[in-house]
């Protein structure tokens, strides 16, 4: 009863939005994430052109939902800033149009995100687009390291340096550690534990996201290094049950020495925490290199849908230097890398770094991401729950486990 | 069920023809009057029903092609280790639940019961826990229970309880008490207020006569007590047993189905298989499957009210 109450509500939210669109305008949804930077682009597009962006800004958890009612009663928006891990199985639910000529035609296409199309392209055809970006990237606090004994303007550069530096920064005293993840967060562990695994040359899923391959020296090595700093107490004991909602909250404590985060991190603690002296460097693998995860949303567009080439010209302008210039202002990394540099002067140079992150970033292909990865009750957060928070031997069986089921979802959806 | 035999009994001496006639005309008026419950009802229960019911026999992604597979989503659930565990769970806690909520509100009821003088206060201390709502009761222990900026971890510290920091919601058997205690907490106030209705209706006329016979205390409420708020107490365990059947938010709030999905009720389920794998169909044959449940529990729970009422 529960699910259909929720059912009814979504339609009479859907029904209730669904305003007459004007002649020369075009609907655009986004989710939350974006409510900083979205209507700042779509102000200053609706103030230089003819074409308007009418724009509509909906609750992360509910986006999905929303938009399949809509769509299912006709009301869908045209188009839709989604998540950039929803754009597969969108595409290939045949929701999605073709946007392939679209975003060939562009003369940057070549230095567009290769994270955000590699994603955006289902069967060999384009159905999304980048639109906003945000790197995941490791932070660390300056006034700890100093404290320490650190050198408070050098960053950790492999798991050992992390270790060594989470040890020292832990004997500050007994409510300071070392380091911080959030230990039952599906989401925030692909977007900052992956990236350590794909720096020593692993990955978890094979190219074309058809089989699970989480089993591997990488994947391992990278559990026991998490398990022996939670071992050795240099996480809080929080860490074990935190679902997200201290992922950031906990470093801005300033009781936290190094933290996985991501480029959203660098304008909200700016912002929030202006006192809070950090630094930004790179997700390191186990002996050096580094990696990232490109997170953002792709930009899709309804099936069926006669305003293309009015979402054509907003594309353009979100494209161009001062678009991008905009949307790096109010916290999206740019994501065409061609103009990233010019884009981002002026603002904080640690964004730099994050901009870097991105353009060397990637993205798993998945499209039952959801299931296997988000969902608090999916088998990857339960198996990394379960490790990290238990011995050794726990690991393999617990990783061959986790492959099994994640393949039998996969094969399940197909 | 029962009822059917005074159908039968001759209703004195009106003939069969006008008996027919009068009976048509009220009954025209009845509907007329129950026709915006009626409304309700189909618009609210039955249609929903129905939906979910045809909703259940398809293929039924959120976005995508809808496709009839017949009875294939019920198939693939009698295999669901998943949901039957899930199902497991969620009896394991409605036992523990309803032990709790009935042994808790009857102690409170019995407290409560007589007037004396500041027993308003305890009253109405005992029911403000009823009136938070479910999803605020659970953000607000998901707080205390916070190792890091709770309440509870600090104090167990402080006391000396333990040397370290500790993570009530880590492991099954804290997270689970946790729950269930706050939902205790929460919610016996309600079945205190059922129970001392019972217990007032007593005549204490017969607490005199049994004190006269030199009945103790223990005997009193053994023999006079319980079957005389037997009714209440039936009422109290239907609706505890049906309402924990259907537990979802403290769990999904406080634990989010954790540690390890081991606290994963069958509605939370139904949830995740409805808006987070996005399979409507699926999540509808399952809603139909602890529907029938739960209609089969009720029933029984009703049966035994109804049988023993006959026998007195």
């Amino acid at each position: 009863m529960k699910r259909l109450t929720l059912l009814a509500a979504v339609t009479a939210a859907a029904l209730a939005s669904a305003a007459p669109a004007l002649a020369d305008s075009f609907t655009l949804w986004v989710r939350a994430d974006g409510s900083t930077f979205m209507p700042k682009i779509v102000d200053a597009f609706n103030a230089s052109h003819q074409t308007k962006a009418e724009l509509q800004i909906v609750p992360n958890a509910e986006l999905v939902p929303k938009y399949a009612v809509a769509a299912a009663s006709g009301n869908a928006p045209d188009a839709l800033s989604l998540d950039l891990i929803y754009t597969p199985s969108f595409a290939a639910a045949g929701q999605l149009e073709d946007m392939t000529d679209l975003a060939k035609s562009l003369p940057y296409y070549a230095s567009l995100s290769q994270a955000h199309l590699s994603v955006g392209t289902f069967e060999g055809h384009i159905y999304g687009v980048p639109f906003s970006a945000d790197s995941s990237v490791l932070i660390w606090n300056k006034d700890l390291f100093k404290q320490a004994g650190l050198d408070p303007e050098k960053g950790p550069t492999t798991w050992a340096e992390i270790r060594a530096d989470a040890e020292k920064v832990k004997k500050l005293g007994p409510d300071i550690y070392g380091y911080y993840f959030s230990g039952n967060c599906g989401g925030c562990n692909i977007f900052t534990f992956t990236p350590l695994i794909w720096a020593s040359g692993g990955d978890i899923f094979s190219a074309d996201g058809k089989t699970a391959k989480l089993d591997s020296p990488q994947m391992r090595d990278a559990v026991a290094f998490y398990q022996s700093m939670v071992k050795d107490g240099l996480v809080p004991a929080g860490s074990r049950t935190d679902t997200g909602s201290n992922f950031f909250a906990a470093f801005a404590t300033g009781k936290i020495g190094i933290a996985p985060s991501g480029a959203f991190a660098i304008g909200a603690l700016n912002t929030q925490y202006p006192n809070l002296h950090y630094g930004v460097t790179f997700l390191p693998g186990k002996t050096g290199g580094w990696s990232s995860f490109a997170g953002g949303d792709n930009f899709v567009v309804t099936k069926g849908t006669k305003k293309l080439a009015l979402i054509k010209e907003f594309l353009e302008f979100a494209y161009s230097l001062p678009g991008q210039t905009l949307l790096a202002k109010y916290g999206s990394l740019p994501i065409r890398s061609d103009i990233a540099k010019e884009a981002l002067a002026g603002l904080d140079s640690r964004y730099l770094v994050a901009a870097e992150a991105m353009a060397k970033g990637k993205t798993p292909y998945s499209v039952v991401f959801n299931d296997l990865i988000n969902s608090a009750n999916g088998p990857w957060n339960t198996t990394l729950n379960k490790v990290f928070f238990a011995d050794a031997a726990a690991i393999e069986p617990a990783l061959k486990e986790c492959d099994a089921t994640m393949q039998s979802i996969i094969d399940a959806a197909k | 069920m029962s009822g059917s035999q005074t159908d039968d009994v001759p209703k004195g001496p009106t003939s069969p023809a006008r008996r027919v006639r009068r009976r048509r005309r009220v009954d025209y008026a009845g509907y007329l009057y129950i026709a915006p419950a009626i409304l309700l009802v189909v618009v609210f229960f039955v249609v929903p029903l129905v939906m979910t019911a045809w909703m259940s026999l398809h293929n039924w992604p959120l976005i995508g092609r809808i496709r009839w597979i017949g009875f294939g989503n019920y198939i693939a659930l009698w295999n669901d280790q998943r949901f039957w565990h899930a199902l497991g769970f969620t009896v394991y806690y409605t036992v523990w639940a309803t032990i709790g909520l009935l042994a808790v509100g009857l102690a409170l009821a019995l407290f409560v019961e007589k007037p004396r003088p500041g027993i308003g206060f305890y009253r109405t201390a005992y029911f403000l826990p009823v009136v938070v709502g479910f999803a605020s009761a659970s953000l607000l222990w998901a707080w205390l229970s916070n190792v890091d900026s709770g309440l509870f971890s600090p104090v167990a510290q402080w006391l000396g309880l333990t040397a370290a920091p500790y993570n009530l919601l880590a492991d099954f058997d804290a997270a689970f008490w946790s729950v269930t205690i706050m939902v205790i907490w929460k919610v016996s106030g309600f079945y205190m207020i059922i129970l001392m209705s019972g217990l007032q209706a007593i005549p204490t006329d017969f607490y005199e006569a049994a004190r006269i016979d030199g009945a103790n205390y223990r005997q009193r409420f053994l023999h006079i007590t319980l079957p005389l708020i037997r009714r209440s107490l039936v009422l109290a365990l239907i609706l505890s047993v049906t309402g924990s059947m259907l537990a979802f938010d403290q769990f999904y709030i406080i634990l989010a189905g954790g540690p390890q999905n081991q606290t994963l009720t069958a509605v939370y389920w139904i949830f995740n298989q409805s808006f987070v794998s996005f399979r409507l169909g699926y999540g509808s044959a399952l809603s139909m499957v602890l529907l029938a449940i739960l209609l089969v529990l009720s029933l029984v729970q009703l049966q035994f009210l109804q049988s023993r009422e006959d026998r007195r």
